[in-house]
């Protein structure tokens, strides 16, 4: 044994040593990169970012540009708070199931994560997460002057209010926008479509399979975000209503007017593939010239326009969701926001209200965008203040024409904070629906069969 | 302690040869239950402790989006479970599936065997090749079909059907073609399997009683039907086994490929199982669609195992 004890001590000072170097050397790096000069706009709110310093927090967040912008800006916040930010990043597939099972366990792991919006009821009905209003009015945790929480876009703020209270701060949003190729639509001498109806004519004149170009995609997959985010918009405009009295009601005549809608532009002029396809199947489509146009998040700009891939940069335009039969847009209201999770101890409930502050404070959220060194930048920035600077409206319009125009109109106009039904149930509710439309879009159960049995099966799941 | 004292001593004392061997098997036991013991209480804890959980919470109403309503129901979610049209359609699509599957596996994976078994050369390298399907994890075969093979105008697939005058398919969009999609894929994954072992098993089977079949003049189909067939017959009820239990239990690649879609058409149970506890939340119920998976299985497995031992 003796003859080990050299090699042994030798192995484990230098372990130790790597060990040291690997996580304190670039701490100390990024920690020198934070200058004073960086924090100065922060260190002007009226409040002690130093109060629980020495805490770490745990936030889960997924693998998308705007929230890595936000990662490299964490020795910042480390720098003005003291506060260690931990950041998990989890596929959007995954970050609500692992979040529910967290938040169910109340152990705690995730101090916050990015949260969708349709889970606040979830969230609130088992009382998982804190009102923000305590945090908000708190004088000395938010200086409100500086904060300046009216400036948050008000579409995603009721989005992650339920009854009134808010409980999640959006970080980064979307609406949806028609998105079209304006060579193409000039050449027929086409305008974008004002609605549905315009939506489905115009398809239909551009839709040439031989040239292998098609009119219209919308999202075909089955799934709660996926044809369950594009199906909700029709049905708003057709003037569905998912709450009659007490009941959610998912069938009815203006839910098979517009299911009939979607069926009917995704057989005629959607690729095939379509039926199967979510947003960035689409995007790619378009990207390569084999789709006309499409309505979908305005976020999905930035990949039809990668100048790696894309074939159709500067033929580009935009414009709003078209107007449903009832005379209304609606658009969605969509965002990645950041709730407080009740299980944590006050100490770290307030570490992370300050990162929350943070993160979403119109200083950091225009470092992470027109601001950000590098070469990714951010299309849903929080804060309508951003969306009127001239050096982002900018940056927006190298996207296309009436990028900021057909976006901003979306945002203050078409919003509609009963886009989808916010219950609790929501979840099951969307799953269940989603199966429904895929049925009925690829012929398995006739419109009509389709939304009735989504009803029988949702009537079950509400009364509890 | 004393127990040990006393067989040092014994050895010490050199006790006749029989004692000294059950002392010494005795102390191997022993030894050899304490190096299992750590891995068979991770066993425990891994497998049996989770079955147990999932059985016992089976039988409770325990919903993530109304925990109001939550608590011990006993066989409630199984009454439930017993009249939902989804369940038995889901059950239904498993049968079929893992039905198709398997006896595509054996079929063409015995039509393989014998063709490699009469290559004069390359035999190696057949195997290789015919192995690397196995070895890729199912979630990126599903990915690779779905975007690559099977899109409509853009896959691999729907470009030779065009060009072999079938014209495009909606292969993933329609239900009936979906279903074959997913069966298709699963067999084009996992017959390599029942490749091999078939192969193996071919290459072991005695020469000499075909010498004297040729003698006695066998046709080839009599001599496959007569002499190989019979002969094969425990490796092919192991791998209708093996891959049995596989294809009830298959998930990662019909996820991925059509997540249960067209509408419901290509979801198994183990995917309405997921889909019930964690898309829906509903722990409580999907645990008992879990459970009755369970039973599925043992009873088919069972069933099976039985027809092995018979004959």
């Amino acid at each position: 044994m003796t003859s080990f004890k050299p090699t042994r001590r030798t192995l484990l000072k230098t372990g130790t040593a790597a060990a040291a170097f690997a996580t304190l050397g670039p701490a100390f790096l990024r920690q020198a990169a934070a200058q004073d000069a960086d924090l100065a706009p922060y260190k002007s709110a009226q409040i002690d970012w130093q109060q629980v310093s020495g805490e770490t927090i745990t936030v889960a967040v997924i693998p998308a540009s705007y929230f890595e912008n936000l990662i490299t800006l964490a020795p910042q916040f480390k720098a003005l708070t003291g506060i260690d930010v931990r950041f998990e990043k989890i596929p959007p597939a995954q970050i609500r199931q692992k979040s529910v099972i967290d938040l169910t366990s109340k152990t705690g792991t995730y101090a916050t994560h990015a949260a969708d919006p349709m889970y606040y009821a979830l969230y609130v009905a088992n009382k998982w997460v804190e009102p923000l209003d305590t945090y908000l009015n708190d004088k000395s945790l938010t200086d409100q002057a500086w904060f300046k929480f009216d400036d948050v876009i008000p579409a995603w703020r009721s989005a992650n209010g339920i009854n009134g209270k808010l409980y999640g701060m959006p970080y980064d949003g979307e609406v949806t926008i028609q998105v079209y190729r304006k060579d193409l639509y000039d050449a027929k001498g086409l305008k974008p479509a004002d609605t549905l109806e315009a939506y489905m004519s115009n398809a239909a004149a551009l839709n040439t399979p031989n040239d292998r170009i098609w009119g219209a995609a919308l999202r075909g997959v089955a799934g709660a975000g996926q044809n369950m985010y594009i199906y909700p918009s029709i049905f708003r405009e057709f003037g569905g209503d998912w709450m009659k009295g007490d009941k959610l009601t998912v069938n009815g005549p203006e839910a098979e007017a517009a299911l009939a809608w979607y069926v009917d532009i995704m057989k005629k002029y959607a690729p095939t593939a379509a039926a199967n396809w979510n947003w960035p199947d689409i995007a790619d489509a378009f990207s390569q010239g084999t789709v006309a146009s499409y309505i979908d998040a305005h976020s999905s700009a930035s990949v039809i326009n990668n100048p790696e891939k894309s074939k159709i940069i500067g033929k580009v335009a935009y414009a709003r969701w078209p107007k449903g039969p009832s005379g209304k847009r609606t658009t969605s209201i969509w965002n990645w926001g950041f709730p407080i999770n009740s299980a944590l101890p006050e100490k770290k409930r307030k570490a992370t209200w300050l990162f929350i502050q943070w993160a979403t404070s119109a200083e950091t959220q225009a470092r992470t965008a027109h601001k950000f060194a590098g070469p990714t930048k951010r299309s849903g920035v929080n804060r309508t203040s951003i969306w009127k600077d001239p050096d982002y409206i900018k940056l927006m319009n190298g996207f296309g024409d009436n990028f900021v125009e057909a976006t901003m109109g979306a945002l203050q106009d078409d919003t509609d904070v009963d886009w989808r039904p916010r219950v609790p149930q929501w979840p099951a509710i969307g799953d269940t629906m989603a199966t429904a439309i895929q049925s009925a879009l690829s012929g398995q159960a006739t419109i009509k069969a389709a939304l009735d049995d989504a009803q029988r099966r949702i009537e079950p799941m509400m009364r509890g | 302690m004393a127990t040990t004292a006393v067989t040092s001593a014994e050895i010490a004392s050199e006790a006749p040869r029989s004692d000294f061997g059950r002392v010494l098997a005795q102390r191997e036991r022993r030894f050899a239950a304490a190096l299992l013991a750590p891995a068979f209480l991770a066993l425990l804890a891994t497998t049996t402790f989770p079955l147990l959980f999932l059985i016992y919470t089976s039988a409770f109403r325990m919903d993530l989006a109304m925990p109001f309503t939550n608590g011990f129901i006993g066989f409630e979610n199984y009454q439930t479970l017993l009249a939902d049209e989804r369940f038995w359609t889901s059950l239904l699509v498993s049968l079929v599936y893992t039905g198709s599957t398997v006896a595509l596996q054996v079929i063409v994976g015995l039509a393989l065997a014998l063709l490699v078994m009469d290559m004069k050369r390359g035999q190696g390298w057949f195997r290789i090749i015919a192995i690397l399907p196995v070895v890729l994890s199912p979630a990126v075969v599903g990915m690779i079909w779905r975007t690559f093979m099977l899109a409509p105008e853009f896959g691999i697939v729907d470009y030779l059907a065009i060009n072999a005058g079938l014209g495009s398919k909606n292969w993933l969009g329609d239900p009936t073609l979906a279903m074959v999609s997913v069966v298709a894929i699963h067999t084009w994954q996992w017959t390599p399997f029942a490749f091999m072992v078939l192969l193996a098993s071919l290459a072991s089977l005695p020469e000499d009683i075909y010498e004297a079949a040729r003698l006695d003049r066998a046709s080839a189909w009599q001599r496959f039907r007569r002499i190989t067939l019979p002969l094969l017959r425990p490796a092919i009820v192991m791998v209708v086994i093996m891959r049995t239990m596989v294809a009830l239990t298959a998930f990662a690649a019909i996820f991925t490929v059509t997540a249960g879609g067209p509408g419901t058409a290509t979801e198994i149970l183990n995917l309405y199982a997921y889909r019930k506890s964690f898309t829906e939340l509903s722990i409580g119920y999907g645990s008992a669609l879990a459970v009755a998976l369970l039973i599925v299985t043992i009873i088919i497995s069972g069933i099976l195992f039985a027809m092995r031992r018979a004959k």
